[in-house]
This record gives C-alpha cells, sequence and structure tokens, in this order.
C-alpha cells in the first residue's frame, strides 16, 4: 500500500505515465539486490545506490531515447515505454533467472514491534514511514523551490514556460530521472517486504494506477488518499471475502470512473479529449 | 469495385498458398491456423489503433472470455446439445456487452489513461476467471474439450478431419492440413472483408477524421466518443471472435489468455506488421508466431529479441514493416489527385468520383 | 433581448481563482455583424470557447433561439447551427482542402454519430454540393484537390472558415480571422465577411481596427473579462473609458502596436 502511494505521487503529480515507471522500479529493486546480497553491503548503501542507478539509466534513456518523441503523439510515447518495459524486464530474468529472490534484511530492522494493541514488523513500519517522509519531501521540492515551480509550470504548459526562458528541456529531463529515482528507491526499499522477480515492474504498476484514478489525476493528495482508501479496502476484503480481495481494488476504480471520472480529488478538466 | 475484388481474390490465393510456405520453412502443420485465428484478433485490434487511434492495452480480457465462454458452451451450458455456432455466438455476445460496458467508461479518456485502464480491466477480469474455481477451474484451465462438429445446414463437417490425402513433395501432404484450417480462413477472409468495408465506408471516413484531428471533428459537428465506442467494440467483437476460435480448436484454454503479455502481443503484432494497414496485424501475428516456435527453440532470449525488434520498429519505423508500402501507395494516390487540374465549373457540382484519398 | 438569436446572462468562467469571463450579459440579433473586442487577455477567446462549447461554463446561461444551450456538448452546437472558426487554423493537413470541407458538410447531413458501417460517403450528393459551394465562397475552388498542410497561412485560414461554412451555420464565430494575414488576403477576407454577414449572423474577434470599424454593425468591448462598452463603431470610437483601456487609446485606425507585440 505504502508503495502504491510512492509510485502514485510520481504518477499523479508529475502525470507523466509512462509503461517504464514500472521497470524503473524493478531496476531499483534489483540493483539494491545485488548490492545486499552479492556484495555484502548493508542496505543503506543500498537504498542510495539503486535510485541513483535508476535515475542515471532513465536520464541515458531520456537523452538517447525519448527525445525523439516529445512532440509525437502520446500513443507512439506509451508505445516506445512499453517496449523499453519488456526489454529491460526480459534483460533482468535473462540476467537473474525468473526465480524470486528475497532480501536478507538488518538484523536491527527484522523482527517485531510491539506496538500495543498489535505486533507489527518493524520493517513495515520503518519503510511506511521512510515513505511518508520521501512523499513529504518531494511535495516540498514541487511545492517550495524555484525549480520545482517550474516543473509544476511545465506540467500545465510546455510553450509556455519555454516562451518565458524556462529551460524546459532539462526540466523534463530531471523530472524523469527524479520520478525514475523515487521509483528505484521504493523498488530497493520496499523488496525485503515483496521479494523480487522479474515481473514486479508490471504487477506493481496497474494497481499504482488504479489508485491514481481512484484519487484524482493530476492531484498530489489525491494519490496520498487513494492509496490509504486502495489499502484499508483490500485488507478488509482479505478479512471478509479473501477470494475478491484482488478484484475489489478495479471494481472500486469503475465505480469512480462512472461517478466521478477525474477522481475523488482530481481536476476535472485534466483528462477529457 | 474491382480494385476490392481484386485484393480479396489475391488474399484467397495467399491463403490457399500460406500453409504450404509454412512447411517449407519448418513451421508445423498446426500453426497455420493458430496463426490465422489470432490475426483476426490482430485485424480487430488493429481497428481500434490504426483506424480510431485508440491504444488499448486490455484487449486480453475479451480474447480471454471469449476462450472460456465458448468451451463452457460446449462442456457446461448445452452438454446434451452442445453446438458450434452457438459456442460462437454466445462468446461473440457476451464479450460485446463487456466492451460495451467497459468503452463507455473509458473512450473518454486521453491516450495514456486508455491504455492503462483498458489494462487495469484486463487485470480486473484476469483475477475474476482466476478466483471463479467453480466455473472455470481457476489456474487449471480448462481441458480437453472437444469441439463439436461445424454444422452446415444438411450436413455438418468434424473440422478435425484432414483433406485428402496427396503427396506434395517438399509442400508436404494435403492430409497435414485440417478443416479447420480452411474454415479459419474463410472467418478471417470475411473479416477482411467486413473491416475493410468499415474503413472505406462514411464510419470509417469519421474515424479517420477524428484520429486526424479530434478538435477539429467535434466542432464540425461529430461525437468522437461514439465514434470511438463503435470502434472499441467492434474490435471487442473480433477479439472475442478470435479467442473464441482458439478455444475451439486448441480444446482447451487458460487464464494465461488474460494475461498482461497477451495484451501486449497484440500491440506487438500489429505495431510490427503495419498499423495504419488492413494486411499489416497479418503479417506481424504470422511473423512473431513464427519465429516464436522457431526461435525458442534455440535460444532463451527470444523475448529480448522481440522487445528489443519492437523498440527498433517503434522508433525507426512506425509504420510497421508494411508501412512503406502503403505510404507510397497513398502518395501515388495523392500525385494523381493533384495532376487533375481543371477546377469543377462553377455552377455545376462534380460528383465526386471516388473515395477520399 | 427576446428577439436575441444568441444570447448570455451572467456568463462567467474561472480557471480556479482567476476569473477570464465574468457577469457577461451579452445579445446578438440574427443578421447582425458584431465584432468583440478588447486588449489582450480580456477574454474574448474564452467567450468564444464558451459559445461554441469548448470550455465548460463556471456559471450564467446561454440561449439560442430561446433554448438554453448552456450544457449542450460542442457537436451538438454545431449541429444547431452554431459554427467557430480558429484563432490558429485548425484543419486536416493531410487531408485535401476538398476533403476537409466534405467533411464537415458531412457531419451536418449524418448528424453527430451514424452508423453508417456499410455506405460510402459519396452516396450523399449534398455532401460534394456543400463542400463545393463553400470553398467556392472563400475562393478556394482551385486548391481543391491540394493537400491541406501545404496550404499557405491565409489560405489555411479561409479553408478554416470555409470549413465552419460547410456546417450551415447560422452563426459563424470567426476568431482573429486575419490575423497574420498580408494586406491583399486581408482585403479578400474583408470582402468575404461582407458577403457571409448577410447570409448569416456573424460574431468576430479581430485586433485590426480599420476592419472592425469598416464591416461592424456594432461592437462590444471586453476588458478584464467584463463588458465595458457597446455600442455602433461611431459609438465606440468616442468611448473615452475603451480608449484608456487600449493602453493610449489607439482605438480608431490601424490595430495598436502594443496587441500585435504582446501575442
Amino acid at each position: 500500500m505504502a508503495i502504491a502511494i510512492g509510485l502514485t505521487i510520481v504518477f499523479g503529480m508529475l502525470r507523466l505515465v509512462n509503461f517504464a515507471h514500472g521497470a524503473f522500479y524493478a531496476i531499483g529493486a534489483y540493483v539494491g539486490l545485488v548490492i545486499v546480497k552479492q556484495l555484502g553491503l548493508p542496505l543503506p548503501v543500498g537504498l542510495i545506490v539503486a535510485p541513483l542507478a535508476v535515475a542515471a539509466f532513465a536520464v541515458l534513456l531520456d537523452r538517447v531515447v525519448l527525445v525523439r518523441f516529445y512532440d509525437k503523439d502520446p500513443t507512439a510515447q506509451i508505445l516506445v515505454t512499453f517496449g523499453i518495459a519488456l526489454v529491460v524486464e526480459e534483460t533482468l530474468r535473462l540476467i537473474f533467472g525468473g526465480t524470486t529472490q528475497t532480501y536478507p534484511l538488518p538484523a536491527a530492522l527484522s523482527g517485531s514491534l510491539n506496538l500495543g494493541f498489535t505486533t507489527y514488523p518493524t520493517y513495515r513500519i520503518v519503510f511506511a514511514a521512510g515513505i511518508v517522509l520521501l512523499v513529504v519531501a518531494v511535495w516540498l521540492f514541487i511545492q517550495r523551490t524555484d525549480f520545482g515551480l517550474v516543473v509544476r509550470a511545465g506540467i500545465r504548459d510546455r510553450t509556455m514556460v519555454q516562451l518565458l526562458g524556462g529551460n524546459v528541456r532539462l526540466a523534463s529531463t530531471v523530472i524523469f530521472a527524479l520520478g525514475a529515482g523515487l521509483a528505484g528507491l521504493v523498488g530497493a526499499g520496499a523488496s525485503p517486504i515483496y521479494s523480487v522477480d522479474p515481473n514486479t515492474g508490471f504487477s506493481f504498476l496497474v494497481p499504482s494506477f488504479v489508485v491514481v484514478v481512484i484519487g484524482g489525476l493530476g492531484s498530489f493528495w489525491g494519490a496520498v488518499l487513494g492509496g490509504l482508501l486502495v489499502g484499508e479496502l483490500q485488507s478488509v476484503t482479505t478479512i471478509v471475502q479473501p477470494a475478491a480481495s484482488d478484484v475489489i481494488i478495479y471494481v472500486a476504480m469503475a465505480l469512480v470512473l462512472l461517478v466521478r471520472p477525474s477522481g475523488l480529488l482530481g481536476e476535472s478538466e485534466v483528462i477529457r479529449g | 469495385m474491382m480494385r476490392d475484388l481484386r485484393f480479396y481474390l489475391l488474399v484467397a490465393l495467399g491463403l490457399v498458398a500460406f500453409p504450404f510456405a509454412l512447411h517449407l520453412i519448418k513451421g508445423y502443420p498446426g500453426l497455420a491456423t493458430q496463426i490465422l485465428i489470432v490475426g483476426i484478433a490482430a485485424v480487430g485490434f488493429n481497428l481500434l489503433l490504426g483506424y480510431a487511434g485508440l491504444l488499448s492495452y486490455g484487449q486480453a480480457m475479451f480474447y480471454g472470455v471469449g476462450s472460456y465462454v465458448s468451451l463452457l458452451t460446449v462442456s457446461r451450458f448445452f452438454p446434451a446439445h452442445p453446438n458450434f455456432w452457438l459456442a460462437l455466438i454466445l462468446a461473440v455476445a457476451l464479450v460485446t456487452v463487456m466492451a460495451s460496458l467497459i468503452g463507455a467508461l473509458t473512450v473518454r479518456l486521453y491516450g495514456i489513461y486508455f491504455a492503462l485502464l483498458t489494462l487495469a480491466f484486463a487485470q480486473m477480469f484476469f483475477f475474476i476467471v482466476f478466483q471463479w474455481r467453480d466455473l472455470t477451474h481457476g489456474d487449471d484451465g480448462l481441458q480437453g474439450i472437444t469441439a463439436p462438429p461445424l454444422p452446415l445446414g444438411f450436413t455438418s463437417i468434424d473440422l478435425t478431419t484432414a483433406l485428402p490425402a496427396a503427396n506434395l513433395g517438399p509442400l508436404g501432404n494435403l492430409a497435414d492440413i485440417h478443416y479447420w484450417y480452411v474454415f479459419a480462413a474463410i472467418v478471417l477472409l470475411l473479416v477482411l472483408v467486413f473491416v475493410r468495408t468499415l474503413t472505406t465506408s462514411q464510419f470509417g471516413e469519421v474515424l479517420r477524421a477524428i484520429r486526424e484531428n479530434e478538435e477539429r471533428s467535434t466542432f464540425v459537428g461529430f461525437d468522437p466518443a461514439r465514434y470511438k465506442l463503435a470502434a472499441f467494440v467492434i474490435a471487442g467483437a473480433l477479439t472475442g471472435l478470435s479467442g473464441a476460435l482458439k478455444g475451439l480448436y486448441e480444446t482447451s484454454t487458460s487464464v494465461e489468455t488474460l494475461n498482461i503479455e497477451t495484451s501486449g502481443s497484440f500491440v506487438i503484432y500489429t505495431v510490427l506488421g503495419g498499423v495504419h494497414t488492413l494486411l499489416g496485424p497479418l503479417v506481424g501475428t504470422g511473423l512473431v508466431m513464427y519465429l516464436q516456435n522457431v526461435i525458442s527453440g534455440v535460444t532463451d532470449s527470444w523475448r529480448l529479441i522481440e522487445g528489443l525488434v519492437f523498440v527498433a520498429i517503434v522508433i525507426f519505423l512506425p509504420g510497421g514493416l508494411l508501412g512503406p508500402l502503403r505510404d507510397r501507395s497513398a502518395a501515388r494516390r495523392r500525385l494523381a489527385a493533384t495532376v487533375r487540374t481543371a477546377p469543377p465549373s462553377p455552377t455545376a457540382p462534380t460528383a465526386s468520383t471516388g473515395g477520399a484519398p | 433581448m427576446s428577439d436575441a438569436l444568441l444570447a448570455t446572462r451572467g456568463l462567467t468562467k474561472r480557471f480556479g481563482h482567476f476569473a477570464a469571463n465574468s457577469d457577461i450579459d451579452f445579445s446578438v440579433r440574427a443578421g447582425e455583424l458584431r465584432a468583440v473586442i478588447g486588449p489582450n487577455g480580456a477574454g474574448k477567446t474564452t467567450f468564444f470557447n464558451m459559445l461554441a462549447g469548448a470550455t465548460l461554463v463556471t456559471s450564467g446561461e446561454i440561449v439560442f433561439k430561446g433554448t438554453p444551450i448552456t450544457t449542450l456538448a460542442g457537436p451538438r452546437r454545431v449541429a444547431r447551427g452554431i459554427a467557430k472558426a480558429f484563432q490558429t487554423a485548425n484543419i486536416y493537413p493531410d487531408e485535401t482542402v476538398l476533403q476537409n470541407c466534405r467533411l464537415a458538410a458531412l457531419a451536418k447531413l449524418q448528424g453527430t454519430f451514424a452508423p453508417t458501417f456499410f455506405r460510402r460517403s459519396t452516396r450523399l450528393g449534398a455532401v460534394d454540393e456543400r463542400a463545393h459551394a463553400a470553398l467556392s465562397d472563400v475562393d478556394l475552388s482551385d486548391a481543391a484537390d491540394a493537400r491541406a498542410g501545404d496550404l499557405s497561412h491565409g489560405d489555411k485560414k479561409r479553408l478554416d472558415i470555409a470549413i465552419a461554412l460547410a456546417t450551415g451555420p447560422e452563426v459563424l464565430l470567426l476568431d482573429e480571422p486575419v490575423a497574420g494575414m498580408s494586406i491583399e488576403e486581408v482585403q479578400k477576407t474583408d470582402r468575404l465577411i461582407r458577403v457571409l454577414a448577410q447570409r448569416m449572423t456573424v460574431l468576430i474577434i479581430e485586433h485590426d481596427m480599420d476592419l472592425i470599424m469598416g464591416i461592424s454593425d456594432s461592437i462590444t468591448v471586453l476588458h478584464q473579462g467584463r463588458i465595458l462598452a457597446q455600442g455602433t463603431p461611431a459609438e465606440i470610437r468616442a468611448d473615452q473609458r475603451v480608449q484608456d483601456a487600449y493602453l493610449g487609446g489607439h482605438v480608431e485606425g490601424s490595430a495598436s502596436g502594443d496587441e500585435e507585440g504582446a501575442r
């Protein structure tokens, strides 16, 4: 659930929906895996290196491939990011094999905390807290800094920003890298909980998107709210009627689309053609 | 009109020659039929992407549901009187209803959101089928359900019978081909006739205009949402037909027919073969499925190659493999049009001499 | 007001906290040629967009031929007779000039949606008639078979108008029809608009004051989203408030340098 929030912030805020996002998450997870498992370095190192590696990859991708697609229609953009996601997934599969792998947890963070009314795995709590901090940090960055201003304006109206002298090219690359890095970070951080396999990319892509749809496209708090709602919905359903727990979020999504297509907190004129 | 007939004749000839050509390059006998069946879905997908400009990542839901419904019709719903046509009709009908509902919710949304929404719905159906063990046997899928013979009025044909044996040397034996292939070929031909008529019709003309410039089309007086919905439903129905045939042909189906990879494969086949062409998706399907079967025996990294080729095509050859052919013929037509220099006389309007370029 | 063809009451559009149009009470009678002018940012295009159905109304009402159309979707408004030509010529670049108009004519004849899966549009002879008529109105008949995207800027704008004409409108909204045109093209368009104004009601947004003063029956001036003044060209020319709004009052004569530069 926390992961969904992390990823959906990126989606929702940056309005940058692309298939490769899931791939970034997966790369982050694997880089983290390599660092922690094979190189035996402590987890925090993994948490720093993974997002940097993913961001670097994203920049490379952006400059080499995506730059040709900026002015093309969105369909071409989706197709190319889809293709990239496929390539990444397959490459990871070839390198690491198709089986699920798990991270070892650092000793200090494994085990459970007694919260009074229930015990809960320590790492999950730490992770959730981390996500919250991350979310706040991103929000502050985008809302409060000058650069963040350029980013926000650029999303609304690219041409205008260019005319006003903002460096849109740089800004978009940075946004993209930022989003990718975040995804990578979340990937590296989440893997102790969810374990890693090459399909991870796609399997998180869709639920994240559902969260964005429910919470509202283009809305930061919408993504947060959506994530919380979806998480709660899933937990409740698992208890009441386990078979439906996979499906329930899609049903919710369909309902939202029916009643309020721009999502709970979304801006109404964002998505229509 | 003549051009159309000539075209269909060529396609028919191609369909006749296809299994033999495939045999020459070591394709196994059933592959030809499978390619044709999946090709129907790809042609439907192309209607959506190439002509309506809608990228759907969820066609697998129609394909998978189609296959389950057709098999269940024969094995569960009407076990005493299994009817081939009924299986197809029920599958297509149900899928059409699905497409209408889902389309109504999704077609108004921008490309990226539409793509992911269709993917999300497909996932939803994936889970529904997966969980509904009672009906669908979940993970295990449905197996071993023989298709009833095809009723043709006065007689019925068991489609698994082979054609009479006749040794054709390097082209194999005629008996390698079953009536299934003939049936699939006829269905595919009919689908092509249907889609071609559709795209050259008034409806198709408007659809193309909407794809080319939606804003303008709106303010000229067309309702883009309804057109897109119509395209979505038709494409869904065709995909469902394809799935239904696949189920009956392979006597089995599984949840994999509803997964992301399946949806993705339609995208790949169509884009690879040629997105704005009628036959492109078929070429793409044939090529990829053939290579899949032949190459995957050789190396493990087949899917990686597939992905790389796909990316390459999207970047360098967005019209797909058949793209250049189409561009040339369109350019030729446009050139011919501009050669007609005499403007229509100011009082009497000229009757148009043919479809728009 | 009761014999108005097209009217608005309290029409308002807000984007977030920003009010692009506030409380606009507007009406135009059949056959009028009304110019809508105002400094940049006055909300003219937003106003037109609301009339055409391109922008949702925040509050207020739009009434056409006595019937409220405030929430009616764009395509339906065109079907009823309100057509818009765009500020930046919006055409189908890959189709021929003729086909551009045929599509518009087709829309008028078939309605917003027609499940004609098996018929070709060439069956409807009226489509070609209308298309050719529209082209000859704007004097583009010679270019009927040219690729629309290859036309010059001025020709594209005229094509845009032809497209709107082919839908057989009662009200024609022209958004800066002569922007970026050469002198001859402006004169040509001037003549065209006068001719059209005799057949239908024309609303036009423009900055070219010579043009406006010469052809309009009446003028509405917008400023900061509200109506500043309405009246005949002579009245507007004499209105001090209008002079002030235009930053130094170059309302009479050629278009003010400020407008051109700021665009």
